[in-house]
């Protein structure tokens, strides 16, 4: 047997778009195989069809040399084929082993006569499964009360519990820290070892160039080239992934500083329990100045950039903006004062995703003259603010100002949040991971723009879990630990391993 | 005082039994506001049973009561198919779903028993009359001091209800059945990609549930109404639907609520006979449970945890 898998001439229609379109690939027996490709390229796709989440409209599916036909996950989980999702698919208050053995339950009887679930059996199966691949997880743990590292480790003992030969990791790095993605490249390799195939869908190039045996890049539903990794330099691939020249690469310029705009003074906020989740936060950031923080998901940033905000009430401590405290205002006169906003969630905080494009232009300033008179609307001006925007953001939809926003793409909803949010001209600019889920194209024009305020002399907030947009961008780097600011440093004097260790909660580091 | 316990019991174990249903239906993520359909249509259906095997069985017999629960159980069961076949098959609202089943039932059994009585018994009357269950006193049991009270002046129903919930208990926290069915209440695609179908486990949290709302429904009608009438429809199944919600889902909390509501009920009465106050004040006293429950509802709200995937329609395939 030549190949353990082999997609033949896979076409895949959604309406509006081919997802898929005559895409053949073939993968060895114990590989380590990456799918290349930006957002909507239709990885994903191509590898849900594999495990039976969607069938080809067209094309054949070998698995192991024989013809195959998945309609169903329990049917590929049959042919010994596992995935990891990006979004887990864990049951949140069950414990671990409870999770792993849904659906093929060990069962007891009780009084010689009642069958009922054998947890205790359950646990010590997990538990000699996790010693035997080294991935140490505690069965009798909730999942709500685990990380999002061991959650993954959840859903990998998940698969090979099915007794999966064939491994599907779908974005499986994105939301790890870079020991934690050592720790897991680490773990992918010995599940090679140990005679697996492994398949993994990224567009992490650094990840693909330090584990895969070959890769296959996809662009807009086409299969563009299928490479060996060790014979391709990652800029190659990123060049394949995206169909063109990469774009220059950024330049930030050397730029004086100015006064300060916010400072944060013993900023503590509790969440709903009464808990602390932010404690004792003191900084500050200057004209001219990204201020970047970094943390694990979960460690109070959110909170903190929200409080900012003032959609959080803060439990104690100063917030200044320009000198005055801002820290007793509502949302709408911290607007005024000064503050615009690019929240993390775009779809939730960010935008009206059943307003017209137009009126979640004006979200902010429909209050203002020319935008409305006395309370009544003025569609006229409202139109003509809006096409302004959108051709100076390059914000791209089917409708132009009157495109519902529900219905356009995650980086042209951001380009639209971005754009309101600097047009309202505020000396602070806080952004919250502001390239979540976007791909390659995107994220380039946003770190531009952001690096355009910089250079216009803005005070900006940088919140993000992407370690490489920290680096990137920032010039001041406050990591948060539990809460607490652990450590402010100049971006320059900090390597990205550091920052990382920081964000662990190591000491000294 | 006595009284007081016994009266407590008798409301509070229907109540309970018909709160268990909805913990099996909404744990399995089916919102159900249904519940007071659900008992009223096995109410119907039990007393329809009583009426018309008037000739062939003993009024008040074990082989009759036993029967027509059995009767009610069914009525409940095969009424929940509705809501089963909107929430599940035609994925319709489920809040809209379950008000649209409550305010059905009422009009359908009124309607029916106003039709049906003079046909059956002869007698133009909206209601059929049933007379009130027997009721048993435990020996050995009822003479211990104190709380020997609880085993004394027992319907029939309170001894089976305590039965079914043990056995419910069992299958939703022991067997393998209620781990998959509570798992479908907090992330069904995680059911369905481990092989196991949603949609069936779903319908029979639903089916359970109307079974046990009948099965409660008819514990009312034999026993403080002693009969079918729409004067079922007090507003018993949102009681127990407060219940399911302070109890957090769970079904030994939701028994504690369902006491509380209970002798709060009973204790009421006790008051209003003990000061021998005009009559209208019992109806007075039929509110506290109510009541009761709004003032609840104020302490113990924030803290409850309601299954996550509650009131989602579950799409194959929706990642």
């Amino acid at each position: 047997m030549e190949y353990m898998v082999e997609m033949r001439h896979i076409t895949k229609r959604f309406p509006g778009i081919v997802a898929n379109d005559d895409v053949t690939i073939q993968i060895r027996p114990q590989e380590i195989f990456a799918l290349l490709g930006e957002n909507g390229a239709g990885k994903s796709t191509l590898m849900s069809m594999l495990f039976g989440m969607y069938e080809p409209d067209d094309g054949e599916i070998w698995i192991r040399g024989e013809r195959v036909r998945i309609t169903s996950p329990n049917q590929a989980a049959g042919l010994n084929i596992g995935m990891v999702h990006q979004h887990f698919k864990l049951v949140q208050n069950f414990t671990a082993a409870e999770n792993i053995v849904l659906g093929t339950e060990p069962v007891k009887r009780l009084f010689g006569a009642l069958p009922c679930f054998d947890k205790q059996q359950a646990e010590q199966q997990i538990r000699d499964l996790s010693h035997k691949y080294g991935l140490e997880i505690d069965p009798a743990k909730r999942i709500s009360d685990m990380d999002v590292s061991a959650r993954q480790r959840v859903e990998i003992l998940k698969m090979l519990y099915r007794r999966a030969e064939i491994l599907i990791f779908d974005e499986p790095t994105a939301v790890l820290t870079p020991q934690e993605i050592r720790f897991l490249l680490e773990i992918i390799r010995e599940l090679k070892d140990q005679g697996k195939t492994v398949i993994l869908i990224s567009h992490k190039l650094e990840e693909i160039k330090q584990i895969a045996d070959r890769c296959a890049v996809l662009n807009h539903g086409r299969l563009t080239a299928v490479r060996d990794v060790k014979d391709t330099s990652t800029r190659e691939m990123a060049a394949l992934m995206i169909g063109n020249e990469l774009p220059e690469p950024m330049e930030k310029k050397e730029i004086q500083v100015s006064r300060e705009i916010l400072r944060v003074e013993h900023l503590t906020v509790e969440n709903k329990n009464h808990l602390p989740v932010v404690r004792d936060v003191s900084f500050s950031v200057r004209g001219g100045e990204i201020f970047a923080v970094a943390g694990v998901a979960g460690n109070g940033q959110i909170e903190l950039a929200d409080a900012i905000a003032g959609l959080l009430k803060a439990k104690d401590g100063g917030i200044y903006l320009n000198g005055a405290d801002i820290s007793q205002f509502n949302v709408k006169r911290r607007i005024v004062s000064g503050l615009s906003y690019i929240p993390e969630d775009r779809q939730t905080t960010g935008l009206v995703l059943d307003f017209s494009l137009a009126d979640n232009l004006i979200l902010k300033k429909y209050g203002r003259e020319p935008f409305s008179r006395r309370g009544i609307l003025n569609p006229d001006e409202i139109g003509r603010y809006a096409e302004e925007l959108i051709g100076r953001y390059d914000i791209r939809s089917a409708r132009g100002k009157r495109t519902l926003v529900r219905s356009m793409s995650g980086g042209n909803q951001q380009k639209a949040v971005i754009g309101r949010e600097i047009d309202l001209q505020n000396p602070l600019l806080i952004f919250v991971q502001p390239t979540r889920g976007l791909d390659i194209g995107a994220i380039d024009k946003i770190h531009r723009q952001i690096l355009k305020e910089r250079e216009a002399g803005k005070a900006i907030l940088l919140i993000s879990l992407e370690l490489d947009e920290i680096m990137k961008l920032s010039d001041t780097v406050g990591v948060i630990y539990n809460g607490t600011m652990t450590r402010i440093s100049d971006a320059k004097s900090l390597t990205a391993d550091q920052i990382g260790a920081y964000m662990m909660g190591v000491k000294g580091a | 005082m006595n009284r007081m316990i016994i009266d407590g019991l008798a409301f509070a174990l229907p109540l309970f039994i018909m709160a268990v249903g909805g913990i099996y239906s909404e744990q399995s993520g089916i919102t159900n506001l249904a519940l007071e359909g659900f008992q009223g249509v096995g109410a119907f259906t039990g007393a329809l049973f009583v009426i018309m095997s008037a000739d062939v069985l003993k009024p008040g017999s074990l082989p009759q009561i036993l029967l027509a629960f059995a009767a009610a159980m069914a009525g409940g069961a095969v009424y929940s198919l509705l809501h089963a076949l909107l929430c599940i098959r035609f994925r319709a609202n489920m809040v809209i779903s379950g008000i649209v089943i409550n305010i059905l039932a009422m009009a359908v059994t009124a309607y029916l028993t106003k039709q049906l009585n003079p046909l059956l018994t002869g007698a133009p009357s909206d209601k059929f009359q049933l007379g009130v269950s027997m009721r048993i006193t435990i020996p050995v049991l009822s003479n211990i001091p104190v709380l020997g009270v609880v085993f004394k002046d027992l319907y029939l129903f309170e001894i089976w209800i305590v039965l079914l919930a043990v056995i419910a208990w069992f299958i939703l926290y022991k067997s393998r059945f209620g781990l998959r069915l509570r798992a479908c209440g907090d992330h069904p695609q995680a059911v369905d990609a481990a092989g196991v179908r949603v949609e069936r486990i779903r319908l029979w949290a639903v089916l359970v549930s109307g079974a046990l709302s009948g099965f409660a429904g008819m514990c009312f009608a034999y026993s403080i109404s002693a009969s079918f009438s729409s004067a079922i429809y007090a507003g018993y199944g949102y009681l127990a639907i407060a219940a399911m919600i302070f109890g957090n889902w769970k079904i030994l909390p939701a028994l504690g609520a369902c006491l509380l509501f209970g002798f709060a009920r009973s204790g009421g009465n006790e008051i209003v006979l003990l000061l021998q106050m005009p009559g209208a004040y019992a109806d007075l006293v039929m509110i506290l449970p109510y009541l009761l429950t709004l003032l609840l509802l104020v302490f113990f709200s924030g803290n409850n945890q309601a299954p996550r995937a509650l009131g989602e329609v579950y799409e194959k395939g929706k990642r």
